[in-house]
């Protein structure tokens, strides 16, 4: 059985310590992986999430079962932990370029961004913040899909609701994040 | 959820739908007079509005632009310009870029993303140099040059190939296998010539075979990355290393041996090129893959090593089997035959070849490249191969295709032998059967000369020599035999040696299994008669007419016998029988011996009339024959019966001319009883006495060791005697004893 399983397993009988347990086995291996690539990519290539958050679904899930509260479990803490990798490096990002020098720094996991994708990032994270507050279902078909890259046929079966609804949900919450950043 | 905040979501979805003038209305209504909600969703509307790409596209982990800006078309590397991006691949950027110094021409620059630090590939790349640059092959894509952009990228300088992957090429000229297999031993010659410089490749697969089509229309297939692979990959077993070797996964797990992908620290060697090879031949023929790895990357990197290092493929012949039906037509199609023709071509050497490179223990597979080409050149020129367990008769098989002119030819002299052998050995045969043939001629024609010079015995025994050589040499059931049979039995018995011609009845015996023949019988039956043993010969006689009914001399014989034994009943049975059976005979002898014996004895109960007809017949028909005289004593006697007594008289004047006994005893009896019978008692007692002294002194006595070739004669005549004395002297006086026999 896979790490991944089996923890799902604990959380399934109602151990609560760990869902944040399995959040950060997901946060850590993709970070880990997302360091790999990152490495290892082309200039002017992206590093797809979806990519990302797929090889980690194999890796620490395997092919045993995917009971489908697995795949909800494993998504939504992927989603939650791109979002806290993202957000972290374009913290430290930031803290680098406000630090001062610019050392030509082979970071271990990072070459640099522009700017203004950070900032962008970093404002949609707190607008995002705010979303989950009022509109948590919302907010989590947003994570789903932009920090995972789940397609809204997938959110539908994941979160049981209908596609038209994610659809729905999808342009609100663009609508109300945008408004919020702007607002800032 | 509080009220307000779901109707904020449903409001603005409903507003949203609606086109743009109508929204204003909408709210109006909806919001009843919420000022604050509807104020919220206006904003939301209006911010949906100037969103536009807001969030559509996907976070980008790392914008990853590198210090320096990425090359592009127009940059300088090393003395290089780039031109234009030709391709992409796992592994960097090929770029078609022109070179100027120390010469003018056009190279593919393939620049490398980073996959480690810079200065260990090109130091691995340094150290191929050598042994790469060595490598001169028509068919390999030559590597120039290798450094080190500007930013820090390492980048290798190749031959260009602007051409297709092999496996598209082939695909979209409808290659024929044949074909197909010769492109594919060019490029086993070209690996192989690597190989032979120490320089493994390591990611063979279509993508780094390109075929291009020259000038003169023909197509050259290349090898290009050679070296690229080694130089930029770690072997260390790392997790950086796990890492890289997914990546290649990702990109041509089809075409990894087992070694590769088990990602045991062992190390690759020649036999890895051998088993891409594999694959690719096997592509070539089918249109697939052994495994399908895409499918495989979906369950895991751990399914795919699985399945790569202990799955067994598919041989090629069953993966074109299990294919469905339109796929089948398009594979087909691109290798211009029939489906059931492609399985044949592919079914048998081909598929042993394949699935030799594709062993999972590599000691099994090609130890070669060569080895490799061989067989399938081999096969092409239809020899045996030597994947394949040889069994005799593929061996043969293979070597009779091959040799059709020389086995044709063998064939053909066997033949021509065989038929030699059998003309030879029957002209042999038949030469012997001459050869015993003249032998046993020899024999007989000596007996005859033996006894024409008077030296009977000896003839006699000649003519049992004769016998014998028949018996030994040709079997008794031929005519010759019962000739030589009956030469050697007459002559015997003339010599009276009877007790010989006793023994030559034995020594010639049939075996008692087989039905003794009439003929044979015939033989032994007048041996009896001759010695008067009347009952014996009888027997033999009766046994013979089963057999053949249609032998009048054996009727004749025994209605004589029987006379001799005095059987009136019996011998009424055998002339009657006689009459219906050859009554209507047109053959001389015949019609005069069924006469004969129908009137030996005047009772014999047949009618007359008929048996004057068979009389005359004989007489009008054997004039010129040797027994003539005796068909005249035939019609006197027939006469005599029906009463004509004064033309029988008249008829024994001319039977009287021939001076042979039998005939003169015969026509003496029957003229001493028609002059009895016409009153003439002096001519008749005449006759008589003439009669006794021809019978006393030319015939054999009664009792004789043997009564002669002529015994039915001789006991007609006595018959006859009897008759007439009867009638002259009166019955009492017969004397007949001369039915008494020596012997019993």
């Amino acid at each position: 059985m896979s790490e991944g399983t089996a923890i799902l397993d604990a959380i399934g009988k109602g151990d609560a310590s760990t869902p944040s347990a399995f959040l950060e086995i997901v946060y850590e291996e993709l970070r880990r992986l997302a360091a790999s690539k990152v490495a290892r990519e082309a200039p002017g290539q992206t590093l797809q999430a979806t990519a990302l958050v797929h090889e980690a679904w194999l890796r620490l899930m395997g092919d045993e079962n995917r009971r489908f509260e697995d795949r909800t479990h494993f998504f939504a803490a992927a989603a939650e932990a791109m979002r806290r990798i993202l957000i972290e490096r374009a913290r430290r990002r930031r803290a680098l370029r406000h630090g001062g020098e610019l050392e030509r720094v082979h970071l271990e996991e990072d070459m640099l961004a522009s700017p203004e994708d950070d900032e962008q990032l970093l404002a949609l994270n707190d607008a995002l913040a705010k979303l989950e507050l009022k509109h948590p279902i919302q907010a989590q078909v947003v994570k789903l899909r932009y920090f995972t890259g789940m397609s809204n046929e997938e959110i539908s079966k994941l979160l049981g609701v209908s596609l038209s609804t994610v659809k729905n949900y999808w342009v609100f919450s663009k609508a109300w994040l945008f408004r919020e950043i702007k607002a800032a | 959820m509080n009220g307000s905040e779901r109707s904020e979501v449903d409001l603005f979805t409903e507003a949203v739908q609606l086109p743009a003038e109508q929204r204003s209305a909408f709210l109006e209504a909806a919001c009843g007079g919420d000022a604050e909600l509807r104020a919220n969703v206006e904003a939301l509307l209006k911010a949906h509005m100037q969103s536009g790409e807001f969030l559509e596209q996907a976070p980008a982990e790392v914008k990853a632009q590198a210090m320096v800006p990425g090359e592009k078309p127009g940059d300088w590397v090393g003395r290089y310009k780039l031109l234009q991006q030709i391709g992409e691949g796992g592994c960097g950027v090929v770029f078609m870029a022109e070179q100027e110094q120390p010469i003018h021409r056009k190279v593919a620059i393939k620049i490398v993303k980073p996959g480690m630090d810079t200065k260990t590939v090109i130091a691995r790349f340094e150290a191929e140099r050598q042994a790469l640059a060595l490598m001169d092959h028509t068919n390999i894509a030559r590597v120039i040059d290798a450094g080190a952009t500007e930013s820090g990228r390492p980048y290798f300088v190749m031959e260009l190939v602007r051409g297709v992957k092999i496996t598209d090429y082939c695909d979209q000229n409808s290659l024929k296998t044949t074909a197909r297999l010769e492109m594919f031993l060019e490029i086993c010659d070209a690996v192989q010539h690597a190989h032979q410089k120490g320089i493994i490749h390591r990611d063979l697969k279509p993508s780094n075979i390109l075929v291009t089509t020259l000038p003169s229309g023909k197509p050259l297939a290349k090898v290009i990355d050679f070296g690229i692979a080694k130089a930029t990959t770690d072997q260390r077993l790392t997790d950086k290393t796990l890492f890289t070797a997914f990546e290649l996964l990702i990109g041509t797990p089809a075409y990894m041996s087992p070694e590769q992908a088990a990602l045991s620290s062992v190390d690759v060697d020649t036999r890895s090129d051998i088993y891409s090879l594999g694959v690719l031949l096997y592509e070539l023929l089918t249109g697939t893959t052994p495994f399908d790895t895409t499918e495989l990357l979906k369950r895991g990197l751990d399914e795919v090593r699985r399945v790569v290092c202990d799955v067994e493929p598919m041989r090629p012949s069953t993966r074109l089997s299990t294919l469905m039906a339109a796929d089948l037509t398009t594979v087909s199609r691109h290798r211009q035959v029939e489906a059931s023709r492609l399985l044949r071509e592919v079914r048998g050497d081909l598929d042993w070849i394949v699935m030799k490179a594709l062993e999972k223990d590599r000691a099994r597979r090609y130890a070669t490249v060569n080895g490799f080409a061989m067989d399938i050149r081999r096969f092409l020129a239809g020899e045996a191969i030597l994947a394949r367990p040889p069994s005799a008769t593929y061996k043969f098989r293979r070597f009779v295709r091959r040799h059709k002119l020389l086995c044709t030819g063998v064939c053909v002299i066997l033949l021509l032998f065989a038929t030699c052998l059998v003309v030879t050995s029957r002209l042999l045969i038949r030469e012997r059967q001459m050869r015993n043939d003249m032998t046993v001629a020899k024999a007989a024609y000596e007996a005859k000369l033996l006894i024409d010079a008077g030296q009977a015995s000896r003839g006699a025994d000649k003519y049992v020599e004769a016998l014998d050589l028949q018996k030994k040499l040709f079997g008794l059931d031929k005519p010759r035999a019962a000739e030589l049979f009956g030469s050697a039995f007459g002559s015997l018995m003339s010599l009276g040696r009877t007790e010989d011609a006793n023994q030559l009845l034995t020594r010639f015996y049939i075996p008692p299994q087989k039905s003794p023949s009439a003929d044979w019988l015939g033989w032994r039956s007048a041996l009896f008669a001759r010695q008067a043993r009347w009952r014996v010969a009888r027997e033999d006689v009766t046994m013979g007419l089963k057999t053949r009914p249609d032998y009048v001399v054996l009727y004749h014989a025994l209605a004589t016998l029987l006379v001799a034994e005095n059987d009136v009943e019996a011998y009424r049975h055998v002339c009657a029988d006689m009459m219906s059976r050859f009554a209507g005979t047109t053959n001389a002898s015949t019609a005069d011996v069924v006469a004969k014996d129908c009137l030996i004895l005047p009772s014999s109960g047949m009618d007359m009339a008929s048996v004057a007809i068979l009389a005359e017949t004989a007489v009008a028909r054997g004039k010129g024959e040797v027994p003539y005289t005796f068909y005249l004593c035939t019609k006197a006697l027939s006469d005599y019966r029906l009463g004509r007594f004064q033309e029988a008289v008249e008829r024994t004047s001319a039977i009287f001319k021939d001076p042979f006994p039998y005939t003169q005893a015969e026509g003496s009896a029957v003229l001493a009883m028609a002059q009895f019978r016409l009153g003439r008692m002096e001519e008749a007692r005449a006759a008589l006495a003439k009669l006794e002294k021809v019978l006393r002194d030319d015939l054999p006595p009664p009792r004789s060791r043997d009564l002669g070739h002529d015994w039915k004669d001789w006991i007609i005549a006595h018959a006859l005697l009897d008759e007439a004395r009867g009638l002259i002297e009166g019955s009492s006086s017969t004397n007949s004893d001369w039915r008494a026999t020596s012997h019993e």
